[in-house]
């Protein structure tokens, strides 16, 4: 049955909607006169879906139809369910007219594989040949790679490309073969690394490219993730690793039984440690070992990094180097900033903090302001971990709250 | 004292000027006399182009770039009382340029601090704004919000949208930016009736919603994070909301 063009943005876009990434950002300014579209180094976000998530590119799959059997994707091949696909002038044609009207920032293009990996790219290939050719459009355009395809048309979509990528989804070998035997480690990374190659062969900045982790399906620790994340940045391989709360949507004997809600705290903390990662300069190896594998749900990982190294602790704000001031639990890239620019002019005090709108609600415990400190809290994991959470006066009494001490309104 | 000027950027550097030579210290200026009023004297600043232009050149050549943006963006947040903190960023500028970076200034910091929130806005809606496609093709768009944002935006969609015209509507001050045969222009909007939309329209939107509504996850639905990323001010014209 032939489905209608509804029907098919239904189905492609429910297929699509588990993959993380939507990020937008990165890419420098590039309109070109008398053409359509521009990419924003932020990255704009263009609304925000009913779980919050940001949407910035249109995320449609080509195809559901799938060869393949992971046991963690909705589209195995033995999952009974609705099954479209987009031609591509179709699947171009909605780019452009959603771009023009201001819904989107580009494409995310990704498909399950129909027939073969080759003839899969080749489909993908068509979309953006159209987009960037016959539509001069410049605007973002994320490509899933599908892994096993050959080197030339791999070549062919990093040309045409804003971002590629290609999703580890399980973070050891040991998992990947009991969840998605059709799929290795180095069968997933073998795209990127190709794609890394080819595009250092033409410029000095490689092509930016992510990956998808999915968190709680499998028994690897926070430590085992965040090191992957580490050695994927660290080989200049990454830009991004998104984590995705594993939300159960096949009946596996192989998969954790149906748990009522996804590890969203767990995911994050993740995020956070790997904002530390990239941002502030810290080592996977600070932050977890192979003793305390595990991120507390409790507390950001800053502020567990320095109540285990409090002996760096407390830092003056006056003195301290940028390096010093965003390791300060509570203080993040634009404090330090905020307090390297004020301190140029006049000595600090915790009140010039305040109106300067830096937060110091985890931060106080950590610093001293020419000399002045908070005398409350001793200096220890303990009596910092209880001052740090239990709720702080901010809570607004109810006006028929009733004060279980005083027993006054 | 109270000083009345006429709400443009030109006339504030007149009344920069008066305040300069005439030794003049206002409490308050306003854009409107304000109504019977026994205690202050109220003095009106009357634009004058001789003295504006002389302030003009004088920032140029006194202030660093990105200070010079601050002003003029001030004239963007129309709701907002600046002008008291904007005379004393102008003096304290005059005097000493490098004190500018000063944010433990109070009126340095707030001045900072609105530009910020009006570039946000801007921000917001280069993502949030939707166009509407006329008949003749031309995509259409309102806005509203609380600061004038048809100029940035404007500007931010002229490259984007280089090969389109396109007009970018502001109902409620009654100013749209219109780009037409590669000229794009401010322009004043005496009276407009709503415009007919081209057939594709409705399809294109649609296919919109629907993609809103499936992209997703029930398992993890967060309207209140939801409605913290795109608060309600903002959803007037968005149409994936107002289909809901």
């Amino acid at each position: 049955m032939k489905k209608d063009i509804y029907a098919k943005m239904q189905i492609l876009s429910d297929s699509a909607k588990y993959d993380v990434s939507c990020s937008s950002s990165g890419s420098e300014n590039n309109y070109k006169t008398g053409e359509l579209g521009a990419t924003h180094n932020s990255g704009i976000c263009h609304t925000f879906s009913a779980d919050g998530r940001c949407i910035s590119l249109l995320k449609v799959l080509l195809t559901n139809y799938c060869i393949y059997d992971c046991a963690y994707c909705i589209n195995r091949a033995s999952n009974d369910i609705p099954r479209a696909a987009f031609s591509p002038r179709e699947l171009a044609d909605i780019t452009i007219n959603f771009y023009k009207r201001n819904y989107i920032e580009g494409l995310f293009l990704s498909s399950g594989i129909i027939e073969s990996e080759n003839r899969t790219t080749e489909m993908m290939l068509r979309v953006l040949e159209i987009l960037r050719f016959e539509y001069k459009f410049n605007g973002y355009i994320h490509v899933k790679l599908i892994p096993g395809s050959d080197a030339v048309l791999i070549d062919k979509v990093v040309r045409l490309a804003s971002r590629v990528s290609s999703n580890i989804e399980l973070p050891s070998d040991a998992s990947l073969k009991l969840l998605a035997p059709n799929k290795t480690k180095e069968k997933v990374l073998q795209p990127l690394k190709l794609a890394r190659d080819l595009s250092l062969e033409r410029t000095e900045k490689p092509i930016g490219m992510s990956t998808q982790l999915i968190v709680g399906a499998t028994p690897e620790s926070d430590f085992d993730i965040l090191k992957l994340s580490s050695v994927l940045y660290d080989k200049a391989l990454l830009k991004r690793v998104y984590y995705s709360a594993y939300i159960p949507v096949n009946d596996d004997k192989n998969l954790p039984a149906l748990v009522n809600k996804p590890p969203l705290l767990r995911e994050h903390r993740l995020y956070q440690a790997d904002w530390l990662l990239r941002f502030y300069g810290f080592g996977y190896d600070e932050l977890l070992s192979q003793e305390r594998p595990h991120l507390d749900e409790a507390l950001d990982p800053k502020t567990i990094w320095a109540m285990q190294n409090l002996h760096l602790f407390p830092v003056e704000i006056n003195t301290a180097s940028k390096e010093e001031l965003i390791r300060i639990p509570g203080i993040g890239i634009r404090g330090a900033h905020k307090i390297l620019s004020a301190r140029r002019f006049q000595r600090l005090t915790f009140e010039d903090l305040s109106k300067l709108k830096i937060s110091l609600k985890r931060a106080r415990y950590f610093i001293t302001c020419h000399r002045e400190f908070q005398k409350e809290v001793p200096l220890y994991e303990e009596t910092l971990r209880r001052a740090l959470t239990t709720p702080q006066k901010g809570y607004m009494p109810n006006l028929f709250d009733v004060s279980g001490i005083t027993g006054e309104l | 004292m109270i000083l009345v000027y006429d709400g443009t950027f030109e006339g504030f550097l007149t009344l920069v000027h008066e305040v300069y030579y005439k030794k003049y210290v206002p409490h308050a200026i306003t854009k409107e006399v304000p109504h019977a009023n026994l205690v202050d004297t109220i003095v009106e600043i009357h634009y004058d182009a001789l003295q504006s232009q002389k302030v003009f050149q004088g920032l140029k050549k006194g202030f660093d770039k990105k200070h010079v943006d601050l002003i003029l963006h001030m004239f963007l947040c129309d709701h907002e009382d600046f002008e008291l903190d904007l005379l004393a960023y102008i003096q304290l500028g005059f005097k000493n340029k490098k004190e500018l970076y000063n944010i433990n200034h109070p009126s340095v910091f707030y001045l900072q601090n609105l530009q910020k929130e009006l570039l946000r806005h801007y921000h917001k809606y280069s993502g949030f704004l939707r166009f509407e496609e006329l008949e003749d093709g031309t995509p259409y768009a309102k806005v509203k919000s609380k600061f004038s944002l048809v100029y940035l935006l404007g500007r931010h969609f002229a490259k984007r949208l280089n090969n389109q015209n396109f007009i970018i509507h502001d109902v409620e001050r009654a100013l749209a930016c219109v780009k037409a045969e590669g000229d794009i222009d401010i322009k004043e909007v005496s009276s407009y009736e709503a415009p007919q939309v081209s057939q594709n329209e409705e399809k294109f939107q649609k296919l919109w919603q629907t993609f809103f509504q499936v992209i997703a996850i029930e398992t993890r639905e967060n309207k209140a994070l939801q409605r913290q990323l795109v608060p309600l001010v903002y959803r007037t014209y968005m149409n994936e909301f107002s289909a809901l």
